[in-house]
């Protein structure tokens, strides 16, 4: 039973992880305020309560012991300093520690005690008793399953009371077992018994008398007094307890409820606003990527025939013109405008803000500026940017990546930065935009920048590149040298990065996405990178060109820039004919010559060139026409051909003809 | 010797000669389709063609069997059979019928010039013999 609901907790656990990492950076950042100590104190118990329901016992007493040291500090007991904030972090991290535990194996291996040592020594002060009481003796009693939370749940939705009834027999009674049956089954003719510790079923057969306390769980309608006077009425019952069972859905909404209740400044408007609190959910209903990717799929057949539907009616249009032309013009026009909206909509349901990344990264900056001693401030633009929740996550550790490499090796010591005239406060930008169906994010710092010549001395000693190789390379591509394997310019192997991973694993991230990564470096005033991604994999823009009758599909992904150039344009370098476009010298490809195409014959003075980049790489693919755009949905050749160098795969055209997608990181790759 | 009951076969020809596949292996038979040629793959795959949206590889058996490649004709088809996962099209000079036979013998050494491996049998029938392809042999060959 608890697996159907364990990934619902694991949900919410990410979810309130989020929070109370933004909230304690929060807390750092603007100090203590009523309404921050209060959602993280909310964070907390929220964890204690799913967490002890789905009987992880050391994140419940984990978050237990946070929760407590929250309530001192809302009551003022304790104040927000440095080294509770550290201590909340720390405890922050040892729940992400057990979140992973349960990810990998369900059990808990991290040892929390020392985190629980830790909390509940800064708590100088003992437990104000009055501040939670029926939490603090609800603790002691046996924690209840999911199942039986929702029953109370259920019970107190309608209108009965639940409490924990606490029953100490006299210890001279004789059969126990028999006594706790009377009483359960007198309770039982009241209202309804959920659950009963020990448990009753094994009651009867027990021999050992030592146990003579027990609790019932249970719902009615009798108040506990009522329930302590009939209790106690029955024969050999020494003493009875009972304890209002809290109602947790209204106690989670309570802290809202009174906060807005201030501002109307009436208790009326209390109820309003909770009928408000749960209608202004919109409803969700979890679904598959896999089902989302199936419903991509029969859009992009959609795409497909409507296209072919386009075809025909041109073709019967330039036959005849009758009505029966006209209406399915009309008919096919709505149609297109229902598969785009449809197309949208199911791409929608695919996209993330990447807000969800974003989030992690203060935090991330935080640690890292406490670990080299720098000072930075770091300023996030464009959580709101959608993209596919596949290319999110795997942007994730290329972004994580870069950043690592800004804080460490691009930013420099404060003292440093006031030597060189700049701000003692370093900046770190990350910003994510939409641009023509694209998605870009920048990584920005005005830090020290790189420096082409450190890049090919380094490059030398590695044995990276040759002697001759190095002499032959202009700035820029000494700048990109920061992408070969084995390439890492910390002179010290720090914590941070330059763990010989590199910047490769960028690269091959980006590529695998068929993106495009540009580096823009000045020395001594800092870096940007540009990552430009799709914004989903199903369904691609295509640049339609014509290598000899074929045609092709460029990823627009891909395409850096369209240019028409004339023959002499054209120089040879060491054998290999290239443009020179804006300082950079791009190799020029006829892919006539890789796939076997007659070459068109050059009657025309000009060379349409697309220019193409994979990650940091580019070349100019010599086309003979260029078609125009078109949203085509990738298909596999299928496991027949198999994989073929230079082509990702192929789609089918307006016309019903096959085109063939290139695969512009092979291509470039292949020389 | 064995016996075959009713199991229903494709006779079609490559120049002269008959040829067969099992009719449970076979999806549908087309005509002659646009081909899509992909660069860098066997010689004797042609390309893919859209069937009904659908990417479909096709092969020559001409070239497969290293005969005179000729140009296609009104009466080539393309046998389309799955395999495996995949469905592949086998382009052929013409399909003549559907045929049982008396009695499939197997095969010789070489069969016309061509690796007896790449067939079941010798089928008879009533108008002569037909060659039965082992379509796994074929579609699964890796040995240039």
């Amino acid at each position: 039973m608890l697996s159907e609901y364990k990934e619902v907790f694991l949900e919410e656990l990410e979810e309130q992880l989020q929070v109370m990492d933004e909230v304690i950076m929060q807390l750092e950042q603007d100090g203590e305020t009523e309404q921050v100590v209060q959602s993280l104190f909310r964070a907390a118990h929220t964890l204690k309560g799913s967490s002890a329901a789905m009987g992880y016992e050391d994140m419940k007493q984990l978050t237990h012991e946070m929760e407590h040291l929250l309530d001192q500090v809302r009551c003022n007991v304790l104040a927000v300093t440095a080294p509770l904030i550290d201590l909340l972090f720390q405890s922050l991290d040892c729940l992400k520690k057990l979140r992973e535990d349960i990810l990998r194996n369900d059990a808990s291996e991290t040892d929390i005690s020392q985190y629980v040592q830790n909390l509940r020594a800064f708590v100088a002060a003992p437990i104000e008793p009055v501040a939670l009481p029926q939490e603090v003796s609800f603790s002691s009693l046996p924690e209840l399953s999911l199942q039986q939370r929702l029953k109370v749940q259920e019970a107190q939705d309608d209108g009965l009371l639940v409490h924990w009834i606490r029953v100490k027999l006299s210890p001279d009674c004789v059969i126990k077992g028999a006594r706790v049956y009377v009483i359960h089954s007198n309770l039982s003719s009241w209202g309804e018994v959920y659950y009963t510790s020990p448990d009753i079923d094994g009651l009867e057969e027990q021999t050992n008398d030592a146990q003579d306390e027990f609790q019932f769980l249970y719902a009615g309608t009798q108040s506990g007094k009522e329930l302590q006077e009939l209790t106690a009425r029955l024969t050999e019952v020494d003493y009875v307890d009972t304890i209002l069972f809290p109602d947790e859905a209204n106690i989670a909404e309570e802290h809202v409820n009174a906060s807005y209740a201030i501002r109307q400044g009436n208790a009326e408007a209390t109820t309003a606003t909770q009928t408000n609190i749960s209608s202004s959910k919109s409803p969700t209903i979890r679904v598959s990527v896999d089902r989302l990717d199936h419903l991509m799929n029969l859009v992009g057949e959609l795409v497909i025939d409507h296209t072919r539907i386009n075809q025909v009616e041109r073709m019967l249009r330039s036959n005849n013109v009758d009505e029966s032309v006209e209406g399915l013009s009309q008919v096919s026009d709505h149609l297109s405008r229902i598969i785009a909206d449809l197309q949208d909509s199911v791409m929608k349901a695919r996209m993330l803000p990447i807000e969800q990344l974003f989030n992690r990264f203060p935090r991330m900056i935080r640690d890292l500026t406490r670990d080299l001693g720098k000072d930075i401030e770091l300023t996030i633009g464009g959580k709101d940017t959608e993209l596919d929740r596949t290319i999110i996550e795997k942007i994730a550790d290329p972004l994580i990546h870069l950043i690592r490499n800004a804080v460490d090796h691009g930013i420099e010591m404060p003292q440093q930065r006031v030597l060189s005239g700049k701000s003692r406060k370093g900046s770190l930008q990350i910003r994510a935009a939409h641009e023509d169906n694209l998605v870009v994010i920048y990584v920005e710092d005005d830090g020290a920048g790189i420096d082409p010549e450190k890049m090919k001395q380094s490059a030398l000693r590695k044995g990276i590149i040759t002697v001759e190789e190095a002499e032959a390379l202009s700035d820029r591509e000494a700048i990109e040298l920061i992408f070969r394997p084995g390439f890492s310019t910390a002179s010290s192997v720090s914590d941070v990065s330059g763990r010989g991973v590199g910047m490769d694993i960028v690269r091959s991230h980006i590529q695998k996405l068929n993106g495009l990564i540009d580096i823009e470096t000045k020395l001594g005033e800092g870096t940007r990178f540009k990552i430009k991604l799709p914004l989903t994999l199903a369904i691609i823009i295509g640049l339609l060109v014509k290598l000899g009758d074929q045609t092709f599909i460029i990823p627009m992904g891909n395409i850096a820039e369209i240019v028409r150039i004339s023959h002499d344009e054209i120089t040879m370098v060491r054998g290999q004919p290239v443009i020179l476009l804006r300082n950079q010298i791009i190799p020029i490809v006829w892919l006539h010559d890789r796939f076997n195409i007659r070459r068109a014959e050059q009657m025309k003075d000009n060379i349409q060139l697309v220019i193409v980049g994979s990650a940091e790489k580019r070349m100019a693919l010599a086309v003979d026409e260029l078609i125009g755009n078109q949203e085509i949905v990738i298909k596999s050749l299928g496991s027949y051909i198999g994989k073929v160098e230079g082509i990702a795969g192929s789609t089918i055209l307006g016309d019903g003809k096959v085109a063939l997608i290139l695969e512009v990181s092979g291509i470039i790759n292949q020389r | 010797m064995q016996t075959i009951g009713q199991e229903q076969y494709i006779e079609f020809a490559i120049e002269k000669e008959q040829y067969g596949i099992s009719i449970q292996d076979i999806h549908e038979i087309i005509k002659m389709q646009d081909i899509t040629q992909i660069p860098n793959v066997k010689h004797y795959v042609e390309g893919v063609i859209n069937l009904r949206g659908k990417i479909v590889p096709v092969i020559s058996l001409r070239k497969f069997f290293g005969m005179e490649v000729k140009d296609y004709s009104r009466a080539t088809r393309v046998i389309v059979v799955h395999h495996q996962e995949d469905t592949v099209g086998i382009i052929v000079d013409r399909v003549n019928k559907v045929t049982t036979f008396t009695d499939i013998q197997p095969p010789p050494e070489r069969v016309g010039g061509i690796d007896g491996n790449y067939f079941v049998g010798i089928g008879l029938t009533n108008d002569g013999l037909v060659a039965i392809l082992k379509l796994n042999e074929v579609l699964l060959h890796e040995r240039e």
